[in-house]
């Protein structure tokens, strides 16, 4: 152990061996396992019609919209922070997309102005926990309380039909036969990935998250991170929002209730550290793909939909005893 | 008569070994001191007999029975309790509560009776003739008092041992003499105590006999009569102090001004002005409290300015937030390296390269065989050890910790170099290996400013020693003049002469 480091040359090996042995040594495999158990199962239970590729189809456009939530959320909790808001915001921005619509606007232009109402609700709550010094619970627990009550209003409580056509293509149209919110938000989930990875801007998000004092004292400026976190997340929930309108053909005021949990829950599934400095991207993609995985295959097997909600919660208990029992073996190994 | 023995107690944690093999016994109605530097296990030996940690090996026996605590209730159920540093008190609770935490009784209702509970803890505090009742709210009781507070609940347990750990950080000289005449009392009731200090003077004011510890091992035992001040300072520095600070190489080429700092006024800092020159070391010495750590947040612009100009190079500049004093060239290494300093869970690489995060970056994106490099050159040239760079910087020990934080800002190439406390917690022999460094920094023509609270190495590594008192610049001496008593002199002019105005 106390010795000087090693060389760089030392690391090196045959690239797929070396990829090999991370995949192994990752502390993704138990997660990667639980996935594969969870396939296997469903697969047998269903007679074979689980692995297959129009339901897998069906389970990526179910997991489109709380997957692009689970990206913003996912940084937030990696700062230390969480946002409540997002099932209000994109119920909110949903009902205004429908609204904006039937007054016969272009379609991309009232997606655009949505969005850009998502970044000032984001930017609301960035200068709560900034400005206000609040905790950012508290903060988002107000706004989703705010936003959930104005989608009500601006639409009289009731659902907001939409006729445009073009936008309806939105939610149930395919490129390349891939599924336009699916591809929408595979798209985006590798850019944030590559972002979170890769970037300066995401090595602040671990810094920040790991040590707030810290990263202020070697100059990174964490308001200004979370400002951009919160208004990407909200970003993200009202572009949901939008999708999930083209996909229920209506702006409905009540929907997405709990959308912001399903992220957070995918998040912790996959190794996301709620104390914040820890995760990845792909650990929450995992986390998803669990998830929805296991929800899916409990409705083709025709599970009462509360039993669905229960055993949400059975899956992520087990999923973190499971990583509690491993880091205590691991700790005691390292002592 | 109560008696208490370890036997051959190891316990490490990931990258030290905080215990190695450590044995010696104690007897009720004896004071036995545990001495030792920064890191030399007397904390982690409480909390082993606590139990609060486990040991890796070994045994500790208690009227000659031989016990192990898996939690700190079973501890203080065989009647061991542990006085720590931090109070444990719940502020808004009274007196007579928080001395019967756990053991509040309750009449046949199950409610609880509050008449009893106050004339038993008023008892309690008669009998150490103290001055608060039983209903006052601990939050409005001072430091000491809700210390005492602390030692009234441990004695209500009727316990064979208590143990202190640094009781008198905190308190006042009158306080102490109160503290004293209690653990006096204790000790006549032929309860065991063990008293963790590093204040040579209260160890001789109140202990029996004298555990040195050294890097985890046990050095010694002895009756405190037959021994003296500089024989345990020996013993447990384990070489001459004085010998380190000879074999520095330091350096002698000093240049022009790279740091004026005119008529600063923050928080604490009152009208401090002084003058850092290229290749310089300055000492800045004081009392805990004199403001040293604020003046330095506040040319960083960790803090704010209310007032006054800073020159960097002979240039007036506007320092509103850290990263203006990073793009400028200046670096502070933190007081905290815990909290201000390392993020735990990143590794040693992610650590080293925080503050030049942009330098390594191109279009936003991190170049990682460039950040990779300067890691490696960092641990290297510094001497970090670590099995590899990817080690999180949590595992490592105080002073490799805290030489992947100097590394982190010599990356920056700076031109001022501020350190805050950098040998507090790490061990004599990394201590000696961040003296050099600090030497080699100014070799390189940086202006380095030490703040530290240990003399011997202000006036041991320093060209220039600043002594503040509180908030202002009492003194300014050369390393030719500077003396342990005319620093100590000058720390201390608010008690000597009034004010420091």
């Amino acid at each position: 152990m106390n010795q000087a480091c090693p060389a760089p040359a030392a690391e090196k090996g045959g690239k797929t061996g070396k990829f090999l042995r991370q995949i192994l040594k990752s502390d993704k495999i138990g997660l990667l396992l639980a996935l594969a158990v969870i396939v296997i199962v469903f697969q047998v239970l269903t007679g074979n019609k689980y692995f297959t590729p129009a339901n897998i189809t069906n389970i990526m456009i179910a997991m489109s919209v709380v997957g692009l939530v689970t990206i913003g959320e996912s940084f937030l909790l990696i700062t230390g922070k969480v946002d409540l808001s997002p099932g209000s915001v994109a119920a909110f921005s949903g009902v205004l997309v429908a609204n904006l619509l039937n007054t016969g606007m272009n379609m991309y232009l009232a997606i655009g102005i949505v969005v850009a109402v998502g970044m000032v609700i984001g930017m609301i709550n960035a200068l709560l926990v900034n400005k206000l010094k609040l905790e950012a619970f508290i903060a988002t627990l107000a706004t989703m309380s705010i936003f959930r009550g104005l989608g009500y209003i601006i639409c009289g409580g009731k659902s907001v039909f939409i006729t445009n056509g073009d936008y309806l293509k939105f939610g149930a149209g395919r490129i390349l036969d891939i599924p336009i919110p699916v591809l929408l938000f595979l798209v985006l989930f590798i850019v944030f990935m590559v972002v979170l990875a890769r970037t300066r801007f995401g090595r602040s998000i671990y810094m920040v998250g790991g040590n707030p004092t810290a990263s202020r004292l070697t100059g990174i400026n964490s308001q200004k991170l979370l400002v951009i976190l919160f208004m990407l997340t909200a970003a993200f929930s009202a572009l949901g929002g939008c999708i999930m309108t083209a996909r229920m053909s209506s702006g409905q005021p009540m929907s997405c209730e709990g959308l912001e949990f399903d992220a957070v829950t995918a998040a912790v599934l996959g190794g996301v550290a709620m104390l914040g400095g820890v995760g990845t991207l792909g650990g929450a993609l995992i986390g998803l793909l669990i998830m929805q995985g296991f929800n899916n295959g409990l409705m083709m097997l025709n599970v009462p939909s509360f039993w669905q909600t229960v055993s949400r919660g059975l899956l992520l208990i087990a999923a973190l005893s499971f990583d509690y029992v491993r880091n205590r073996k691991s700790k005691l190994k390292n002592a | 008569m109560s008696s208490l023995e370890f036997r051959a107690i190891t316990k490490s944690f990931p990258g030290v070994r905080a215990l190695d093999d450590v044995s010696f016994s104690a007897m009720g109605g004896q004071v036995v001191a545990l001495v030792g530097e920064n890191g030399a296990g007397k904390s982690t030996l409480l909390k082993v007999l606590g139990g609060d940690y486990q040991p890796d090996s070994g045994e500790y026996l208690i009227d000659g029975a031989r016990r192990h605590f898996r939690e700190p209730r079973e501890a203080i159920e065989a009647g061991v309790s542990i006085i720590y540093q931090e109070r444990q008190v719940v502020p808004f609770l009274s007196v007579a509560e928080n001395i019967f935490m756990e053991g509040i009784p309750a009449g046949k209702t199950h409610l609880i009776d509050f008449k009893a509970l106050n004339r038993m803890a008023q008892r309690i505090i008669d009998e150490f003739r103290l001055p608060f009742h039983a209903t006052d709210r601990v939050r409005d009781l001072s430091v000491a008092h809700q210390q005492m507070i602390e030692i009234m609940k441990a004695y209500r347990r009727n316990p064979k041992i208590i143990a202190f750990d640094e009781p008198t950080a905190s308190l006042s000289d009158a306080e102490i003499e109160t503290l004293f005449s209690i653990i006096g009392q204790l000790r006549q009731k032929g309860i065991i105590i063990l008293y963790v200090s590093h204040r040579m003077k209260e160890i001789f004011q109140i202990s029996d006999e004298v555990v040195i510890l050294k890097d985890g091992k046990f050095v010694g035992q002895y009756k405190t009569r037959d021994t003296d001040e500089l024989s345990i300072i020996q013993k447990m520095v384990g070489r001459n102090l004085g010998d380190i600070f000879k074999e520095l190489r330091r350096n002698d080429d000093i240049g022009g001004p790279v740091l004026e700092v005119k008529h600063l006024n923050a928080d604490n800092v009152k009208d401090v002005s002084f003058t850092l020159k290229a290749g310089e070391v300055v000492g800045f010495a004081g009392l805990v409290g004199a403001g040293r750590t604020e003046t330095m947040r506040a040319i960083f612009g960790a803090d704010k300015r209310k007032s006054g100009e800073v020159l960097v190079s002979g240039k007036p500049v506007d320092i509103d937030a850290p990263e203006d004093a990073i793009r400028l060239g200046i670096a502070l290494c933190p007081e905290d390296r815990k909290e201000q300093g390392i993020v735990a869970k990143r590794s040693v690489c992610d650590n080293i390269s925080m503050a030049v995060m942009p330098t390594l970056c191109k279009g936003g994106f991190i170049n990682f065989q460039k950040e990779k490099a300067l890691a490696y050159e960092g641990v290297k040239e510094l001497n970090i050890k670590t099995p590899s760079v990817e080690k999180p910087i949590g595992e490592l020990s105080g002073g490799n910790q805290q030489k992947t934080i100097l590394a982190r800002w010599l990356a920056l190439e700076p031109r001022i170099l501020i350190l805050d406390e950098p040998t507090k917690g790490i061990d004599v022999g990394s201590k000696s290996e961040i003296y050099q460094i600090i030497c080699d920094m100014a070799k390189r023509g940086i202006g380095v400013i030490m703040v530290s609270s240990e003399l011997p190495e202000i006036l041991g590594v320093c060209d220039r020693i600043v002594v503040m008192c509180q908030g202002r610049i009492t003194g300014e001496l050369p390393r030719a003049e500077a003396t342990e008593h005319n620093v100590l002199m000058l720390a201390m002019r608010d008690m000597l002469g009034g004010n420091c105005q």
